[in-house]
């Protein structure tokens, strides 16, 4: 039954037009790229700074401007995404490459999200000026540098196996 | 000037020496596809299925006994080279001229050129194919 979704998928009209754009389809990819930059280009900063980097600077401002644009990153990579995906979704839905991406990338939102609610609750106790960062966000942060980087390197991988 | 401008001058001066030397030699450059080898390989076979648009477009063929992918271009490529779907159609027998995958079990091949009913289609026209 899964697979006759993604057949059923793979032959909309709007994954059909994907296939045989000249243009859309190589913008939609340079998108899904740039929604990944934004995202692997503040996590990457955000997560290092919670772990110590570059300590005399203030974390406050740094994490609001980092947020919004990881945020935007993650929602344009996904929607772009989205649409790679639909133009040969039987084929990546059987590439292990593909699969494991999805799980990693599953593992990443769902750190992100515990990494703010622990953040939230560390500042509502004062925060930095309470004293050190939580072992359990450092941790969070630890994970994020580890797995948006893996995610990263799995999309790339996807077209060599 | 100051010592900064100085330096900042100095390795803009040695970049664009580099630059200079190496971007010309571009056009010579001769880069493959990472996955093939770096020979001139050719196949002929019969289409037996058709799987033309982005990412890829892709050719079954039978030839020898076996299936073969052939990889041909995406849209604008193949448009540019004259294939249309009414050319690539099941059971039209062609010759590609490309390079085949490095891996030796796998039959996959990146098309430069085809040869159908006699008329050559020249995917990649600066490529020796």
């Amino acid at each position: 039954m899964f697979s006759d979704w993604m057949t059923a998928v793979e032959a909309s009209r709007l994954a059909e037009a994907l296939r045989s754009s000249v243009w859309a389809y190589p913008l939609v990819n340079a998108g899904h790229i740039l929604g990944v930059a934004l995202l692997v280009g503040g996590t990457v900063p955000l997560g290092l700074r919670l772990l110590g980097v570059w300590r005399a600077t203030p974390l406050d401002p740094l994490r609001r401007v980092l947020a919004r644009s990881t945020d935007a990153g993650l929602l344009a990579a996904v929607l772009f995404g989205l649409l790679l995906f639909i133009a040969r979704a039987s084929a990546y839905v059987q590439s292990p490459v593909f699969v494991a991406k999805m799980l990693v990338l599953a593992g990443g939102i769902a750190d992100t999200l515990i990494l703010r609610i622990i953040a939230a609750r560390w500042a509502a106790r004062g925060g930095a000026a309470g004293g050190r960062t939580p072992v359990s966000l450092r941790a969070a942060a630890g994970v994020s540098l580890a797995v948006w980087p893996a995610v990263l390197i799995l999309g790339r991988l996807i077209g060599y196996f | 000037m100051r010592s900064s401008h100085r330096f900042t001058l100095r390795w803009a001066a040695v970049l664009v020496t580099v630059a200079a030397v190496f971007l010309p030699q571009l056009s010579w450059a001769h880069h493959g596809w990472g996955w093939a080898t770096d020979e001139e390989f050719e196949i002929t076979g019969r289409i037996v299925d058709v799987r033309l648009g982005n990412p890829h477009g892709e050719l079954t063929v039978e030839s020898g006994g076996e299936l073969w992918v052939v990889e041909v271009g995406q849209p604008w490529r193949n448009r540019n080279a004259g294939l249309t779907e009414s050319v690539l159609a099941r059971g039209v027998t062609i010759t590609a001229h490309g390079h085949r995958s490095a891996r030796e079990a796998e039959r996959l091949v990146k098309a430069e050129r085809l040869v159908i009913d006699g008329r050559s289609y020249n995917l990649y026209p600066d490529r020796e194919s």
